[in-house]
């Protein structure tokens, strides 16, 4: 074993370049993994992460003030299941102006002293000040209407006086839910501000937060709760788990993409290590030629190679963890953006632990699988050709060339490709995972582009929004059927609806026709204006266990004796409540809500309409009721977030795959160099050496690019196919610009022929006689 | 007769890390046209490093090589592939043909890296070449399926396919067994009748016994030359130079 040992360290220092490449290898994969494996496993912690640090209220009570007085504030307080409260939350409901549009708003009064309960998380700018008028702004009012620290907001106070308040930052609230018609975002304000505001203390609204001592028991202590007050004194609540579910719901484009690249990533590893450490071991076929012949087992050789292979990996490992832990925050950063929070992935030791034990299995199992058939070679045969024999066989392609009058170079550079096909593999695969990482990368780019193109992809199926004040519903429509630039439009009612079996959800209840708009239908079609049909959400189909052609059947506002029942007859992707919504006609429901009318009407506008008119028309005066918001802000910023982070990470794991090219041709270019002397000697020129080697390279790169484009594509497909279906998006709409498919193969040459540039430059300037006394 | 080889005062340094070894120590020797010229030595003596220099594939560390009137030594690495491609064929022991290439196309290989040379008379040169060395029955054949004879005249061919100025053979028969050594030693000794210079380094007294004249050389100096008929006289020089 000593003989061993000491040729383990003569290899591993005397062959310092090759050593190098081979731990930058190991760092690069390692690093890939680490991030790979960090994503994956904290894909949903950043809001449970900030749940915890925020402490989280478990269940939010919204009471009917009429109905609860401060003495059933104290025995909720009390009850054994809530370890902590909130206290009596003060707000009031009204309309705010940003910029140019009004909207409903919560004004809730916010103590100065961060609450124990349900801390806000300030991401812009600065908490509230004593003695200072201004706001402290939901973050999604940010996302919705581009309110951004600096702005103003105008709110009307209760005397009716309006006044002006400046925002001084952007905070994110654990238990606001994203149910946006239902609960409008908040604007903190500090408690001397809103007694100054709305004196009047009967008009404010009541809420109150819960710490449970089982976060899994709200369903239960909700029902203890209401047992204890007034039949409906709890006018509505919202569980933690439903704001999770429906903040992972918004996030889950990025889950599915995120997933996906971790995924990949980890594939690519395994083959960056596999192809690199094959090509390290049998460049070395020679060398195992001679040791055999000195008297080296087959065990002796095996364990030479093990073990300078895994020395580098214990040198390469731990540096590849680490830069991998340092850069985890990266890809998570956009899942956290887009639940609103902020998120350093823990130390998680599971990580450390699979880490280090994948990558030196992987090194080991490729090293065995290179050195066993090193080990098992002929003696002579090894010594005199290496791993690999020339291929007998010649191929038609450099005849071809040859005849077509091509340069020597060129075609001896084409030829060699055929005639070490093992080697040839070995980089095509290395050219071929970065043609497949890029790929992807442009893939999973394009299809957010075509998400960011096309929001009716997201559930999106409008172009505008109008809501509606005091102006009568058929004035509203009046106005829509000849507001310019309107190609269709209807209404909705937002209603909330029970089953006979006590699930609860919303229903949009429309009056016009929504053939017209573009809903993304997953199964069957749209409801027709008049019918008793209804188009659901697929979050509600799967969570009622219903599809499309069952009945569905609904208790509408309490009342039991008139149950309302409609045909399902389709599915559609519901972008927000976890797709647990559904779509029926208002006429369905018109006897059982007197005097009720759609507030809100969706818009769908001709290509070129010209929005700041259509705006000017709508909202004629600053004080209009009426307020036109367009769909590009109703983008989620998740999509557009998401960009830079899959670049970065692209960036990554074709920068790898370009450390792997250049090794593996510097190994070709090394088992070539016998040629390369002979030909020198007749007389090759060091440039023709250069366009020889390079010939080859481009030719794999081409291949690379040819097969690699088909299947990057397939594999991105059928990776995000598998992914939405695991988090319930429906199909991804999958999309390659062709453009890209047209200049990528000329990348890879470039890439390719790169890579080989610096090794066959060293070739081309190789002493011949160094070469020949090699012999 | 002239001068076409000019090897003047040339010394070989070869230094690795700290340690210099001196290959060649103030060498000059001329070849004439049409001279046939082989190198003997022990193991070590510099008569390698001597062939290598005069076919332009190392450089001197002092002294001056010409060929042609050509000063080697101060041609770039460009201009002196191009100058070996036209002026100078190498014979290797072993043989050094590549592998992928049929036995025709190793041997049109150096003729078709020349620019303005037809394709069809580089074919016609070829097919002599082959039918003069009794290979054109092998022209389809790839290296590995012929034997080391027959590998040695396609090499000969190869060198001979430009019609170089100088032609060096560098132990043409070390790899073969002694009918196939005669028949190249035959073929060399038939293109030097028809006017071609050689200088082949060898160890073997009867090989050298080919050439018009052979020169000793032992620790990088020229010690002794004589003319090559003398196989006995040739030998027991040899033989002198080893063991003292």
């Amino acid at each position: 074993m000593l003989a061993v040992w000491q040729k383990i360290k003569a290899d591993v220092a005397g062959r310092p370049f090759i050593s190098l490449l081979t731990l930058i290898t190991i760092v690069s994969a390692t690093m890939l993994l680490t991030l790979a494996l960090a994503t994956l496993l904290n894909l949903s912690a950043p809001y449970d992460r900030s749940f915890a640090t925020l402490n989280g209220a478990h269940l939010w009570l919204y009471f009917d003030r009429a109905k609860v007085t401060r003495r059933d504030i104290e025995r909720i307080e009390a009850l054994p299941e809530v370890t902590e409260s909130t206290g009596i939350q003060y707000s009031v409901t009204g309309r705010v102006k940003i910029g140019d549009t009004r909207v409903w708003v919560s004004i809730r009064d916010t103590p100065l002293q961060p609450p124990r309960v349900n801390r806000l998380l300030v991401q812009e700018g600065r908490y509230l000040l004593p003695r200072q008028n201004e706001v402290l702004a939901s973050r999604d009012l940010a996302d919705l209407y581009g309110l951004a620290v600096g702005d103003n907001v105008g709110i009307t106070r209760q005397d009716g006086k309006k006044i002006t308040l400046p925002v001084i930052g952007l905070a994110y609230n654990p238990t606001w839910d994203t149910y946006r018609n239902t609960q409008p975002p908040y604007l903190y304000i500090s408690e001397s501000l809103f007694r100054e505001l709305y004196p009047d203390s009967t008009a404010w609204e009541w809420s109150l937060g819960l710490r449970l001592a089982d976060p899994e028991a709200v369903t239960e202590t909700l029902a203890r709760i209401e047992a204890l007050l007034q039949p409906d004194a709890v006018r509505s609540h919202t569980d933690w788990r439903d704001v999770k579910r429906s903040a992972n719901f918004g996030a889950r484009l990025n889950f599915i993409l995120l997933g996906a690249f971790s995924l990949f990533a980890i594939l690519a590893t395994v083959l960056v290590i596999v192809s690199s450490i094959s090509s390290f071991v049998l460049s070395q076929f020679r060398q195992v030629g001679i040791l055999k012949a000195v008297g080296f087992t087959k065990a002796q050789i095996l364990w030479l190679y093990l073990g300078q292979y895994l020395v580098l990996g214990l040198v390469g490992c731990p540096i590849g963890l680490a830069l991998g832990l340092l850069l985890s925050p990266l890809p998570l950063r956009n899942v956290a953006s887009a639940l609103s929070t902020t998120f350093r992935p823990p130390f998680n030791p599971l990580i450390v632990v699979l880490v280090l034990s994948i990558v030196p299995t992987i090194i080991a199992a490729a090293t065995w699988r290179s050195a066993r058939r090193a080990a098992k070679a002929n003696i002579v045969k090894a010594i005199a050709t290496g791993a690999e024999a020339p291929a007998h066989k010649e191929f038609w392609l450099p005849r071809l060339a040859a005849r077509l009058g091509f340069s020597i170079p060129f075609v001896l550079g084409l030829s060699d490709v055929f005639a070490r096909p093992f080697r040839s593999l070995s980089t095509g695969l290395n050219l071929l995972i970065g043609v497949v990482g890029i790929v992807f990368g442009l893939t999973l780019n394009e299809t957010l582009e075509t998400y960011k193109a096309n929001p009716y992809l997201l559930g999106i199926a409008y172009d505008a929004i109008v809501t509606r004040g005091i102006t009568p519903d058929s004035k509203v429509r009046h106005l829509l059927a000849r507001a310019p630039g309107v190609t269709a439009f209807y209404g909705e009612y937002r209603v909330d609806v029970e089953t006979p079996t006590g699930e609860t959800f919303q229903v949009r209840a429309v009056d016009g026709d929504v053939t017209a708009f573009p809903f993304r239908i997953l199964e069957g079609r749209a409801i027709r204006p008049g019918t008793d049909e209804v188009m659901a959400g697929q979050g509600l189909l799967d969570w009622l266990e219903l599809r499309v052609g069952d009945e569905l059947t609904v208790i509408v506002d309490g009342r039991r004796n008139w149950p309302v029942t409609w045909r399902i007859v389709g599915a559609y992707t519901e972008p927000v409540n976890t797709g647990q919504m559904a779509i029926a006609n208002f006429s369905t429901l018109a006897r059982l809500l007197p005097g009720e009318s759609p507030s809100i009407y969706y818009l769908k506008l001709a290509p070129n309409a010209d929005t700041a008119l259509l705006k000017r028309y709508i909202e004629p005066k600053p004080e209009s009721d009426l307020n036109l918001t367009l769909a590009g802000q109703a983008i989620p910023g998740v999509v557009v977030y998401l960009q830079l982070a899959l670049f970065a990470l692209s960036g990554i794991l074709i920068g790898i795959a370009l450390v792997s090219v250049f090794n593996t041709s510097l190994l070709a270019v090394q088992e070539k160099l016998r040629v390369i002397g002979v030909l020198k000697t007749i007389g090759f020129t060091p440039a023709q050496v250069l366009t020889m080697v390079n010939t080859s390279a481009g030719f794999l790169g081409l291949l690379a690019a040819l097969s690699g484009l088909p299947l990057g594509w397939m594999f991105t497909k059928s990776v995000l196919a598998a992914l939405s279906k695991t988090y319930g998006f429906g199909a991804v709409e999958v999309t390659l610009n062709m453009a890209y498919g047209a200049a990528l193969p000329l990348l890879m040459i470039a890439v390719s022929v790169a890579g080989s540039y610096l090794p066959g430059k060293r070739a081309a300037r190789i002493s011949i006689v160094q070469v020949l006394r090699g012999e | 007769m002239t001068a076409l080889v000019r090897v003047v005062n040339v010394e070989k340094i070869y230094k690795t890390g700290a340690v210099a070894f001196q290959a060649l120590r103030g060498v000059s020797l001329e070849l004439a046209e049409g001279d046939f010229v082989a190198v003997m030595g022990p193991s070590g003596s510099g008569k390698s490093t001597l062939l290598h220099l005069m076919g332009g594939l190392d450089r001197p560390s002092t002294g001056r090589i010409e060929v042609q009137d050509v000063v080697l030594s101060e041609m770039n690495e460009t201009a002196l592939a191009k100058f070996r491609r036209t002026h100078i064929g190498f014979i290797f022991q072993f043989f050094n043909l590549i592998d992928n290439l049929t036995i025709q196309a190793n041997i049109e290989l150096p003729a078709l890296l020349q620019s303005g040379r037809e394709r069809k008379a580089v074919r016609r040169r070829a097919n002599a070449l082959m039918e003069r060395l009794g290979i054109l029955d092998q022209a389809r054949k790839h290296p590995w399926e012929l034997s080391g004879g027959q590998q040695q005249r396609v090499a000969i061919a190869r060198a001979l396919i430009n019609q170089p100025t100088l032609l060096l053979a560098d132990e043409p028969t070390g790899n073969l067994d002694s009918k196939s050594g005669q028949e190249v030693l035959h073929i060399l000794r038939e293109c030097n009748a028809q006017g071609q210079t050689i200088l082949m380094v060898t160890h073997d007294a009867s090989a050298a016994a080919q050439a018009r004249r052979v020169i000793f050389i032992r620790d990088g100096r020229l010690v002794e030359e004589m003319p090559g008929e003398d196989v006995q006289r040739i030998a027991q020089f040899m033989i002198t130079l080893t063991e003292t």
